[in-house]
């Protein structure tokens, strides 16, 4: 039986981003360090296992029904971009560039990984595009194989009539980035994305 | 380009080595297991940063030690005198050129072009069409990086599909992958397509001169792709999902393209003679060079390993005229060239150490 202490760093590397020797530095810090914030944590994350679940509309984390998002009435919820995890959402937020709404897969088709349709937070979304309040989908997955097969699987989901618009992010240079540093792929998909310059 | 210098440092057997080249022709003689090909694959291994022997880069680093590195110096057609540093490490590659780091693969490819002989060329004709696959994906992919980047979208694609296929996948995930899978293959399609005309027209004109034919020798795609676009390949995709499902793999696509060689509109492995198809392989080489250099603009370097002695004295002749004195040649066998050029730079190898012979033929 492992000693207390060994289960606490266990636990600590299953973590993501964590290995052996940072486990052990947070579980020094925690019980030797500074114990003074071990109550506080501990108290944080019960409450927010207690209280944190997903938005039954989107996806998103929320503490109710509904996410902040989707509980805004400022927003236009006629628009929905579709990401694959919450960090995607929280990077479009911090943009401070778009003002609909959001729909979080929390992944992407991939059969490789064992994830199928049924993993993902489908469900929701041929709901909401059931119900005809969505307008016009913004297909924000990543640019590869899976982000790819991903977005055709979506289209194909759609309800018969072509009442949604369907358009997917641009993939192309960074901004402030000139084209000397851009890689070949990167300037490739940069090219064919171009715009009319007016 | 023109390969000035080259050290190595815990390179296979080559604990350490400097080598300074004043002309266009380098031989390297010595017994087997010494350390010439491992020289050439160092050479080799600046055009793509991989090896012609082997898939593993961690075999390239001598037993025991942390690191291998090799540094080439380079006077470039673009560049100009240049200097690029490779450092491998168990799982990692670090390429540096000038003193400053290549931070992308996919841009480094290209610039260096080499091109190997090895006396398994042979296997291109005779051997199974997974090598003459690998060989046409290799010569793509060190220099188009689009081409490497459809190939590597394709594969993944290919994997994600054969996995759903192994499930028993139904046909509305299956069209999702065959989605990037078609616009791949057609992406692949197209590039073959093209650099394959290119290549025969090369490979005509080097035959042409090595062999002494009339008989024109070509390359190409056998059978000949059956879709020309990402629509037509996705058809094909849908069209085969029972078949395919039956055997649970993908069995039509890019990844079962084969190539044939002909010599006068036959088919090179079935009619070529012993020689023919030696000096097929040969011209297949120097035509990859012609190809790498119209594409690129860089005369690339060859590497010829233990090739030429197995060639009687008039192909061998008749090769060195079709090389020309423009191209540098590193070439590596047991015995000293008899024939040929005769302002071969001589090294003996031994022991993975290298010294220099007086010169003269």
């Amino acid at each position: 039986m492992a000693s207390a202490y060994e289960q606490l760093q266990q636990q600590l590397k299953q973590l993501p981003g964590l290995g052996y020797r940072s486990a052990e530095r947070l579980a020094l810090h925690l019980l030797v360090e500074k114990p003074a914030r071990l109550p506080a944590l501990v108290q944080a994350l019960e409450e927010a296992a207690r209280t944190v679940r997903r938005c039954t509309r989107c996806g998103n984390l929320a503490e109710g029904d509904l996410c902040v998002i989707c509980a805004d009435a400022r927003r236009d919820q006629a628009v929905v971009c579709v990401v694959e995890h919450v960090p995607d959402l929280a990077a479009f937020e911090r943009s401070g560039a778009y003002r609909g709404g959001y729909h979080v897969l929390h992944g992407k088709l991939s059969p490789m990984h064992g994830v199928g349709p049924a993993d993902l937070n489908l469900a929701a979304l041929t709901a909401r595009l059931a119900d005809g309040t969505v307008r016009e989908l913004i297909l924000a997955l990543s640019n590869d194989v899976e982000g790819e097969a991903t977005c055709h699987f979506l289209t194909q989901q759609l309800p018969p009539g072509g009442t949604v618009k369907v358009s997917r992010i641009g993939f192309g240079l960074p901004s402030g980035g000139g084209v000397l540093y851009a890689d070949s792929v990167t300037l490739r998909s940069a090219l064919e994305a171009r715009r009319e310059y007016s | 380009m023109r390969l000035r210098r080259i050290t190595l440092q815990h390179f296979r057997n080559i604990a350490g080595a400097e080598l300074a080249f004043a002309s266009r022709r380098q031989f390297f003689a010595g017994a087997n297991g010494q350390g010439k090909t491992s020289l050439l694959e160092a050479a080799g291994f600046i055009t793509a940063l991989r090896s012609f022997r082997t898939a593993d880069p961690a075999v390239l680093i001598a037993h025991g030690q942390p690191e291998a590195a090799l540094a080439c110096e380079l006077d470039h057609e673009r560049l100009g005198p240049t200097r690029v540093v490779i450092r491998l490490r168990p799982g990692s590659r670090e390429v540096s050129c000038d003193g400053e780091r290549v931070p992308r693969i996919a841009d480094y490819l290209g610039r260096f072009p080499t091109v190997v002989f090895t006396a398994q060329d042979l296997q291109l004709i005779r051997g199974a069409p997974a090598l003459r696959r690998r060989w046409l994906d290799l010569t793509l992919a060190a220099i188009d990086a689009g081409y490497l980047a459809a190939l590597q979208s394709y594969h993944r694609a290919l994997d994600e599909r054969n996995r759903l296929l192994k499930l028993g996948g139904p046909p509305a995930e299956l069209a999702a992958f065959e989605h990037p899978l078609a616009a791949a293959a057609a992406v692949l399609g197209v590039k073959r397509g093209a650099a394959l005309a290119e290549l025969t027209h090369c490979l005509a004109a080097a035959y042409g001169r090595i062999a002494a034919a009339v008989e024109p020798a070509a390359v190409g795609l056998a059978p000949v792709a059956p879709a020309a676009d990402a629509d037509g390949w996705r058809r094909i995709y849908a069209d085969g999902r029972t078949r395919d499902l039956r055997f649970r793999t993908t069995l039509a696509g890019p990844h079962r393209d084969d190539l044939e060689f002909t010599l006068g509109g036959r088919s090179a492995r079935d009619f070529g003679s012993e020689g023919e198809q030696r000096s097929l392989m040969l011209a297949l080489r120097l035509a990859q060079a012609d190809f790498f250099q119209a594409r690129s603009g860089v005369e690339p370097v060859l590497l010829a390993d233990d090739v030429l002695g197995e060639l009687d004295a008039g192909r061998r002749e008749r090769f060195w005229a079709a090389v020309g004195s423009a191209r540098q040649v590193l070439a590596t066998g047991t015995r000293p060239p008899d024939t040929g050029p005769d302002d071969w730079e001589r090294f003996r190898v031994a022991g993975g150490a290298f010294a220099m012979e007086a010169s003269g033929a």
